[in-house]
């Protein structure tokens, strides 16, 4: 199953998990089931059915904005990362 | 040749980089580049500290800080070139960040800059230098450092850290994707953790500001093919690197800064300089003024309204329950709120309009 890795500022929204398994052959349905669980989640990553400007979503380290975005392909065990802006310092 | 307190640098100013020069990529020549150039470090909090210490060390020629803050002693477990005494001295951080270092290395020329960066500066503190380095805490002024380095086509490395997490990107335009290709815009209020929910590390804040300052050294000494190309992501507390591909994202991203050539933040379309202070319970209202404040008349002016102190950098009293320190340029940081509106009514108060 592919795993969506969470980021720190977002797991408290999903129990505390650093990392969901779940199912989908596209980000946008990994993120839909993703969203089944823990719907803050899905809501702080999607704004209607398009991803946030501040958020971006990486397939094995790739940023799915040069790939299909939200339809980019998902494969069994490929890793799903959110992003969200580090704005500290 | 500039002095050295010691003597040491006016016989052989390359003896005291020794170590480094051994280091075979960079060697004599690089440590002449290095002597050589000139840097605008933007922040002088923790970020900014760690940059500036490392590249004042490492015999970056010119280096200019700027910063629009003061000490708190809740600065000092991170912010490394302060201490307690800079804290009970009321001095702003490019002030006593610049007193540190040129005891450091007095072969450096250091210039602290005390304001608050904004459209109408930026250009004037980045366009003498070969690079700008980010050692600001939020995203507004890291559009407006994007906007002045890519319009000016001068590399710099954007570094944000939160928690224990971390991220950075070097970008030269043109030839890497900008910071507004990879965030396309910043989070808004709410959406994300800040420094007050998640708080931060002083190591991880460290870890991203040594990346960031061995990006400079490369770019400086011209090691182009050594340099990060991608956007690098750590969280020191699980052990997490990552580095995310984004090199493609250049010309594909329909990009406002490099691709439009639309600079929004630097025209002042975009931004305000009235703001509240992440995790501060503070805000800073931007007033600036044609002359510097006479704060030996303002002091009197306000020493009804209780106590005033002030030095030559800062000027604090008390009122209505907050604390004001104001600054030559008028601008002032007002503590015990973090309602814009308000803190705009107390400034009006006070220190008039």
């Amino acid at each position: 199953m592919p795993v969506i890795r969470i980021p720190t500022p977002l797991r408290p929204h999903a129990g505390g998990l650093d990392s969901v398994e779940t199912t989908g052959a596209s980000v946008r349905e990994v993120l839909d089931k993703l969203g089944e669980k823990f719907p803050e989640i899905r809501d702080r990553v999607l704004d209607g059915g398009e991803l946030r400007r501040f958020v971006n979503i990486y397939v094995n380290n790739e940023d799915i904005r040069y790939l299909d975005d939200l339809d980019t392909p998902v494969a069994d065990r490929d890793e799903v990362s959110i992003i969200p802006a580090v704005a500290g310092g | 040749m500039a002095e050295n307190v010691n003597g040491a640098a006016a016989t052989d100013p390359i003896e005291r980089y020794s170590r480094q020069v051994r280091f075979p990529q960079l060697g004599e020549e690089g440590q002449r580049k290095l002597m050589a150039s000139r840097v605008t470090i933007c922040g002088c909090g923790a970020l900014g500290t760690v940059l500036a210490n490392h590249l004042v060390r490492a015999g970056v020629g010119f280096v200019r800080i700027v910063d629009r803050d003061f000490i708190e002693t809740h600065n000092l477990q991170r912010q490394v070139l302060f201490d307690e005494s800079d804290v009970s001295d009321n001095l702003p951080k490019a002030e006593a960040a610049a007193r540190k270092l040129r005891n450091i290395n007095s072969v450096v020329t250091i210039e602290p800059v005390v304001t608050d960066i904004d459209h109408t500066n930026i250009i004037e503190l980045t366009r003498d230098v070969d690079l700008i380095l980010d050692g600001t805490d939020n995203f507004e002024t890291r559009y407006l450092i994007n906007d002045a380095a890519v319009k000016q086509n001068k590399p710099w490395i954007f570094g944000g850290v939160i928690g224990s997490e971390g991220q950075t990107m070097t970008i030269r335009p043109g030839i890497t994707p900008c910071v507004r290709c990879v965030v396309e815009s910043a989070p808004p209020p709410g959406m994300t953790a800040t420094c007050e929910t998640a708080g931060v590390l002083g190591p991880a804040v460290a870890v991203i500001a040594s990346f960031e300052a061995v990006e400079a050294i490369k770019l400086l000494t011209g090691a182009y093919d050594a340099l990060n190309k991608e956007m690098i992501t750590i969280d020191i507390w699980d052990w997490t690197f990552r580095r995310l591909k984004i090199a493609s994202l250049l010309g594909k991203v329909d990009c406002p800064c490099c691709k439009h050539r639309k600079f929004e933040w630097l025209e002042g379309d975009l931004g305000s300089r009235t703001t509240t202070l992440c995790g501060r319970n503070s805000v800073q209202v931007a007033h600036r003024r044609s002359q510097p404040l006479d704060f030996a008349d303002l002091a009197a002016q306000l020493a009804t309204a209780g106590e005033v102190r002030h030095n030559a950098f800062m000027l604090r009293f008390s009122a209505d329950g907050h604390e004001f320190t104001v600054f030559p340029d008028g601008r002032a940081i007002i503590k015990g709120t973090n309602d814009v509106a308000k803190a705009r009514v107390l400034y009006s108060r006070y220190l008039g309009n």
